[in-house]
Parts: structure tokens; C-alpha cells; sequence
């Protein structure tokens, strides 16, 4: 159990829940205890291979084999994948030592086997950025780090203590043209993007390396979504939610990595706690149908979690958010329709960080969509 | 002293291998790499083609006709997949409609029978296949066109060979054949071997091989094809979508795969050896911008995989299919229809060229079946759970995406040993989803590991290429 916080042996865990600073293991440790003291059943070694619209899912394991259960209730906390080799265009031969970030570090943290010698590291996702710090540190040579955005897609904090403190350069603006190598990676070109993300002639520099890490983005799990009929959000990825965190399938609710892409672990138990609140409110038989105000993402923002909220009395709502690009000196504005119900200042934001708003609920109930946008001022 | 040594594990090689285990020879296979099939039978279209495309007259369009008769109860014997989709040639202009009037033509007189080939209106082939594009004025159906597995169906026909009592090497390199008393003496990975009679399967190094006995007299140029693969759960086309051919061969197919991805290419271009696996800007540019004009709706999106496979294209632009020297068959140029032609080729070689100079009958037990791997996405739960009494583990799937448990990663147990961590990605399907092995890479490593009894650190990728580079403080 902990899911990714397992291979995740950095600190930087719990600082908003517990007020410390733990490792992944540690900060899934203090739930795998609540859970165990709670004395929840659970499987492990188990996939679920089927879930259905009712509710009713198929797993299996070496123990039980398969075994089909309905749920009262379905959290879908799936975590969430990282883009691929295949779904960039990596253009040249396909040797070994070409993976995600984290692939490498799962090889590392979980079982000690370090993947290459000599690294380059395409994307400045958090995950290679942790990683070109891990590599260094086991004695790995980190040539640099490529970013095709002319701004990071990590945590300002990982620049600094990933790159920074170890003098591994960030090639801001550049992407790997080709790799080469057919049995194992020999080498790689990177070269200089222009505005429309097109190599620019004359910019390639050679880097001789054995491996080559992809941080490139991650995309929410939603292998079962399909078949149960959930509606996917074309620009989270994940599944379509309300403020409860249900989806459009009566009974079934997602939260975490898997609903949207955290930065902060945190943020994700925030969220997990919420959804699952919900769905034993729902067993319960507690949660009441309404009516369903928009949220829509406005000029600079890419998407607003949740997607739906409820016209109905309930806890405050938390609005998720990215920009889509980095802002300095700008003003987040919430309309209620078409009237500003709240504006914050911010000095800079950047599409690496999640941004959360919270709205009292009652402010928003005579609304028929809510509306939050950056303001350049 | 081997009756026959066949160098190359090629699906020609391997159905070599297979033919000839019917009779009571001794029987070697010799492959230069660390897996079976890693060249041009590992990376290309899967099409078992009709035979309406290639010149009248030449040895591809015999054997592609042939071969592609044979392809249904050779996939029912050895057990391996096949694809009954069928095919549609299509036309999106005036000018192309004239050469699919030619192809059909072509067609008839490279033997189809008039139930193999029929022209269809823009609305009748859109019954056959919905996605076409909207250009689409007239298409030539195919109905005998399928897709096989090319992988499976060559390490199949090396199992079942060796099953029938060939044996197989890898890691041996052919550097050398010299003339002996009794035939022929083979220097391959370090180790010498006699043979009586040599079949060159060796694919595109099949030109070199040749001339390691014979003076030149062909040449083998790679030629590059570039495509894309899709998530295998977005379906694009239901049936072998190819455009008019042209200058460059049968040009950017849409294929649909046997494990549910769909194909786009491929490329056509004459490369470097250095080059042959490369994919360019250029040519997935091309693969892109091409297939949009024959199918629609295509999710670019849902691409999991870019590769570049090769064709070894010989300079006649023919197969070349003869005994050079007494006791040496050379097969060169075997390219696209060989994958098709693959099974008739080895039944004529066999059966015209090396049985005469034995003079052996059929074993009376050769055994054709090749026996059923257990698939558990064909099975009910029930079914399921008796495979996970039996073994546990069934009930543990590996690879999440393509749903492979740990008993399908048995290929150390098998006949045809997988050495390489790239075995499993395309044989066993472990990784071939849409993480591209994310999640299960290092679980296949251990297994592997286990299973082969070495160190994790001395699993090959490809011949000669670590995963793994080292270990750190306190691994095991």
C-alpha cells in the first residue's frame, strides 16, 4: 500500500498535514496505520480488472484468483502514469536505457539497482528532477536537464535543491532531437526550441550518455473508467466530479492523482479524505440529488477541479487550478456568473503549481456557473 | 555433423526449421543474436497479404498466393493468432481509381479467384470498413488478407520444430563456411560445425553470408519502414486499409492489430544498415500526414509507440530463391509478401531443393500441433480460477495494462529460452500497453532473473545491452 510514496525515499511529506517533514514511506506509513487501526480489510497483490456502472468490480491475486464484489460505494484512487517514450516523439532507434524517471527510481528506492551511469534528463517534471538529484547522489553523472517550456514544469524548491545545489544544468527551451545508440543508448542530441516548438538549425549540442530520463508529464489511471461509463475530462484526464467528488456514475468517486495531478501529497489526502466522506455519506444514504452549477476555467486558467458543485447546503468548496503559463503580478478573479464574487493578488504563478481557492458554499448557490481567471494587471 | 544448419531464426528461418523437422534429419538453427526473430520479422505490417500486389510472374507473387493458403491451418497447428479481417485497397481521386483498375487486374492474373477479389463502391466498402475518409471513391476488397502475429508464429514454428527435434542456438554469429568432403564447415559464436546442406535465411545480412561461399551476386539494401502504434483500447479501423500503391511499394497502411492496437505505416526508404531502425521527423511526418487521406478519426492522441522496422529489399527486386552451389540454398531479398510467403517458401525448399539429396521420408511422428498457450482473457472467471488452483500464478498479472500474470512470463521453460527483457515486451505483451513497461519493467527483470538463475545486473535488453548498470549500497 502508499502507491508511488513507496519509491519516494525523498523528504518533503506532511508539512501541511502533520506539521513535518517526512519521507514517502513514512507519510504512507501513518495511514497504513490509521487504516489498520481503523481495521479496515484490504488486499494487496491484487488487480482490479472489471469495474461496472452498479458498482460491481473484479479482482484478482494469487490467493484468491479472481473474485467479483459490488461496492455500496466505489473511490477510485488509482494514482496516476507517466507520459511514455512512445507518446513524445523521440526520434531515432529504440535501445535500452530510455525510460520514465519514474521507472528509474522505482529500480533504485525499491531495489537498489541504479539504471545508468551517464544521464540526461528530458522534462523538468518533479520526478526527474527528484531523480537527477538520486543518480547524483548514487553516483550517477547527470549531464543536464531538458525542458521544452521556457519555464520549468517542477517545483521552484527542485530546481534549487535538485539542479542548483549539484550544478546539473537546465536547458530551458530545448528539447532531444534524436537518440542514438541500437543496442543500448549511446548518445543523445538535444537542440534549441523556437516559439511554436521547432527545433531551431545550428543550436544541437551531442551528449554522450548511456541513459536517458523521461519527466515529461503524467497522466491520470483511468483503465476502468471506460467500461464503467464515467465521463473523462479532456484536460485533467481523469474523471468528471462534483464538489463530493463523485463522478457522473451514481456511487462511484475519484480523488488524488488520479482524478487530477497533485505537486503535494498532502493536497491528495485533503482531497481522498473528502471523497471518502462522501461515499460513506452516500452509503448512508445521506447525499441528496441537486442541482449542478459549472465551474469554468477562464482566460490563463487550464482547468478547475471540481468540475460540478452542488446547489446545496454543504462544507466550503476548495477550487483546484493550473495557469497556463507563468504570470507575474496578476489578480485571480472568481466570478459568480458574471459578477466578481472574489479577486486575489498574486505575484507570480507558474503552471508547475497547483493553485487552491476556497469559496464558502453559500456564496455560490444562486449561481449557474462559476468562473475563476487570471487578470495581467 | 548436422544434416542441414539454417542460419537465421527469421520467421523463414523458423518455418524452414519447422518443414524440415518432418523429416528424420538432424537439424540446426543458427541465430547471431541473444533472442530469435529480432530483425525484420520483429518489426513490420503483420499483413498476411492476398498476393494481388506483387509483378505477375515474379517469385513474390507465387509464393505470396501460395503462403497466404497456407496460412490458416499453419495458425490453427501452431497456435498462434490470426486476424480474419481481410483488406481494401482504396481510391481518393480519378487517377487513383485508374490504378486500382490495373491492381485488379493484376490481381486476377496473379491467380486470385474471383471470390478473393471483388471492386466496390464507395458505399459498399464502407460497410466492409466505417472509417474510411471521406475521399474515398472506390475501393478492391481482400477478403482473404489477415493479420498474424509475426513474432508468436515464428518462435511457434521454431517450438514446434524443436519439438520435432531441431535444435537452435543463439549467440552464434556465422563468420565463416568453408567447402568440406561431406558438405560444408560452419565457424559461428566461437564453435565450428559441419553441415551437409546450408539454408540461408539470414535475412538482410543474408547478401554477406552468401558471399562467404559464393562470388557476389546480390546485394541487400535495408529499407525503412516508419510507424505508429495505438492504445489497443481505441479500435481505429476494423479491416487492412491500404492506399493506391505507388512508386514506394503498398504504401501507409492501417492495420489492425491481433491484440487490438492498430498499425499506421509503413515508410518506405533505402537506408544504411546504421540506420535501418530509426524513426526520423520526416518519416512519421509522412506516416501522419498520409493516413489521414485513407481512414479518418485518427487519434493521434492514443499513440503509445513510434518504431522503425526494415525490409531487406535485394537490388533484383525480387525474392531470391535458389541453390546456388550444390547443398546451398540462398534466400535473399526475402521482403514484403515474405512474412506471407514464408510457409511456401519453406515447403518448396524443402521439399524441391534439400529432401532429393537426402532421399528421407516423412517421419511418421511429426508432430504439427503446437501446444495451447493458456489465455486468461479468453476465459470465463470460473475457467480463470481453476488455472490459479493449479497455478497461482495466474491470479498474479504482471503487466497491468495488457493484463500478462506472472505463469505467461514462463518463456525460460519453453522451447525457444527468451533470454532478453525485450522478449517480453513483444512476445509476452509484458509492456506493450500504454505505460510501455513503466510498471512492470522491473518485476519482468526479477522474474526474469529468477526464473534464468542470474544476477538481475546480467539481464540483456538486446544483445550486449544491460538494464541495469550497477548496484547500489545493500541491494541484493
Amino acid at each position: 500500500m502508499g502507491g508511488i510514496l513507496q519509491q519516494c525515499i525523498h523528504s518533503g511529506f506532511g508539512v501541511e498535514m502533520f506539521k513535518e517533514d517526512l519521507t514517502g514511506p513514512e507519510y504512507a506509513e501513518r495511514y497504513i496505520e490509521k487504516m489498520q487501526l481503523a481495521g479496515l480489510e484490504f488486499r494487496t497483490n491484487s488487480l482490479v480488472t472489471e469495474l461496472h456502472e452498479d458498482r460491481t468490480l473484479v479482482y484478482t491475486n494469487p490467493i484468491e484468483g479472481y473474485v467479483e464484489v459490488q461496492g455500496k460505494a466505489v473511490i477510485l484512487t488509482m494514482g496516476c502514469f507517466e507520459r511514455t517514450p512512445g507518446q513524445i516523439n523521440l526520434y531515432g532507434d529504440r535501445p535500452a536505457g530510455i525510460m520514465t524517471a519514474g521507472t528509474a527510481q522505482s529500480f533504485l528506492n525499491k531495489d537498489g539497482f541504479l539504471v545508468g551511469k551517464r544521464v540526461f534528463i528530458l522534462g523538468s517534471g518533479d520526478i526527474g528532477l527528484i531523480m537527477a538529484r538520486r543518480m547524483t547522489l548514487e553516483g550517477a553523472e547527470v549531464l543536464g536537464v531538458a525542458e521544452l517550456n521556457p519555464y520549468s514544469s517542477g517545483l521552484a524548491r527542485n530546481i534549487v535543491q535538485c539542479l542548483d545545489d549539484f550544478d546539473i544544468p537546465l536547458y530551458l527551451s530545448h528539447t532531444v532531437i534524436q537518440v542514438i545508440g541500437s543496442s543500448r543508448l549511446e548518445s543523445i542530441i538535444i537542440a534549441e526550441v523556437d516559439e511554436q516548438k521547432q527545433p531551431i538549425p545550428g543550436t544541437e549540442k551531442t551528449f554522450e550518455v548511456d541513459t536517458l530520463l523521461l519527466s515529461v508529464g503524467l497522466i491520470p489511471d483511468r483503465h476502468l473508467t471506460a467500461q464503467a461509463g464515467i465521463k473523462l475530462h479532456p484536460r485533467t484526464g481523469g474523471p468528471i466530479v462534483n464538489n463530493r467528488y463523485e463522478t457522473n456514475v451514481p456511487g462511484i468517486f475519484a480523488a488524488g492523482n488520479g482524478l487530477h495531478v497533485h505537486d503535494l501529497v498532502d493536497w491528495v489526502s485533503l482531497e481522498g479524505e473528502r471523497a471518502g466522506e462522501s461515499a460513506a455519506r452516500y452509503v448512508q444514504g445521506e447525499l441528496t440529488d441537486a442541482e449542478l452549477i459549472s465551474t469554468e476555467p477562464g482566460n490563463g486558467i487550464i482547468y478547475v477541479v471540481p468540475h460540478y458543485v452542488l446547489k446545496q447546503v454543504d462544507e466550503d468548496v476548495r477550487f483546484y487550478f493550473r495557469v497556463d503559463n507563468v504570470y507575474k503580478n496578476v489578480k485571480v478573479n472568481i466570478y459568480k456568473d458574471d459578477e466578481l464574487l472574489k479577486s486575489l493578488k498574486k505575484n507570480v504563478m507558474v503552471p508547475a503549481e497547483m493553485e487552491m481557492i476556497k469559496v464558502a458554499n453559500q456564496d455560490i448557490l444562486d449561481a449557474s456557473r462559476v468562473r475563476i481567471e487570471v487578470e495581467v494587471l | 555433423m548436422y544434416d542441414v544448419i539454417i542460419i537465421g531464426s527469421g520467421v523463414v528461418g523458423a518455418l524452414h526449421a519447422r518443414e524440415l523437422s518432418k523429416y528424420p534429419l538432424s537439424i540446426l538453427v543458427l541465430e547471431k543474436n541473444n533472442d530469435v526473430s529480432m530483425e525484420a520479422t520483429l518489426a513490420n505490417s503483420a499483413v498476411v497479404h492476398s498476393g494481388h500486389d506483387p509483378k505477375p510472374g515474379s517469385l513474390k507473387a507465387k509464393f505470396n498466393l501460395l503462403g497466404n493458403r497456407m496460412y490458416r491451418q499453419l495458425s490453427k497447428e501452431l497456435h498462434v493468432p490470426l486476424l480474419e479481417c481481410g483488406g481494401l485497397v482504396v481510391a481518393t481521386s480519378p487517377e487513383e481509381e485508374q490504378v486500382l483498375d490495373g491492381l485488379f487486374e493484376r490481381a486476377g492474373v496473379n491467380g486470385l479467384l474471383e471470390n478473393e477479389y471483388q471492386m466496390l463502391t464507395r458505399e459498399e466498402a464502407l460497410i466492409l470498413e466505417p472509417n474510411l475518409s471521406d475521399q474515398v471513391s472506390k475501393a478492391m476488397s481482400l477478403p482473404t488478407t489477415a493479420v498474424t502475429f509475426p513474432w508468436e508464429m515464428a518462435i511457434a514454428g521454431l517450438e514446434n520444430a524443436i519439438n520435432n527435434g531441431a535444435q537452435l542456438l543463439m549467440n552464434h554469429e556465422v563468420t565463416d563456411i568453408t567447402r568440406s568432403e561431406h558438405g560444408f564447415v560452419v565457424h559461428a559464436g566461437g564453435d565450428v560445425f559441419e553441415a551437409k546442406a546450408i539454408i540461408n535465411s539470414a535475412g538482410a545480412y543474408s547478401a554477406h553470408i552468401s558471399e562467404m561461399l559464393h562470388p557476389k551476386f546480390f546485394t541487400i539494401t535495408p529499407r525503412r519502414g516508419e510507424y505508429f502504434v495505438t492504445d489497443n483500447r481505441f479500435p481505429i479501423v476494423q479491416t487492412v486499409v491500404y492506399p493506391a500503391p505507388g512508386k514506394k511499394g503498398k504504401g501507409i497502411l492501417a492495420t489492425p492489430m491481433v491484440h487490438g492496437n492498430t498499425l499506421l505505416g509503413p515508410t518506405s526508404n533505402f537506408v544504411d544498415f546504421d540506420a535501418q531502425h530509426q524513426t526520423t521527423p520526416e518519416g512519421l511526418n509522412e506516416v501522419r500526414n498520409n493516413i489521414t487521406k485513407t481512414i479518418k478519426h485518427v487519434p493521434f492522441d492514443k499513440i503509445i509507440r513510434s518504431f522503425a522496422g526494415s525490409r531487406p529489399t535485394a537490388d533484383a527486386g525480387d525474392f531470391i530463391i535458389e541453390e546456388t552451389s550444390p547443398g546451398f540454398v540462398n534466400l535473399g531479398g526475402i521482403e514484403s509478401p515474405g512474412l506471407t510467403a514464408a510457409p511456401a517458401i519453406a515447403k518448396y525448399v524443402v521439399e524441391e531443393l534439400v529432401i532429393p539429396r537426402f532421399s528421407v521420408l516423412p517421419k511418421s511422428d511429426f508432430d504439427p500441433i503446437r501446444k495451447k498457450r493458456v489465455k486468461m482473457h479468453e476465459l470465463t472467471i470460473n475457467e480463470r480460477n481453476e488455472h490459479i488452483k493449479d497455478n497461482a500464478k495466474y491470479g498474479h498479472i504482471v503487466c497491468r495494462c495488457e493484463t500478462v500474470t506472472e505463469a505467461d512470463l514462463d518463456a525460460i521453460h519453453r522451447p525457444v529460452r527468451a533470454r532478453s527483457h525485450g522478449r517480453d515486451q513483444t512476445a509476452y505483451r509484458a509492456g506493450a500497453g500504454r505505460c510501455q513497461g513503466a510498471f512492470c519493467s522491473l518485476e519482468v527483470l526479477k522474474i526474469l532473473s529468477r526464473e534464468l538463475n542470474i544476477d538481475p545486473i546480467d539481464v540483456e535488453y538486446k544483445p550486449r545491452s544491460f538494464v541495469l548498470a550497477a548496484k547500489t549500497k545493500g541491494a541484493q
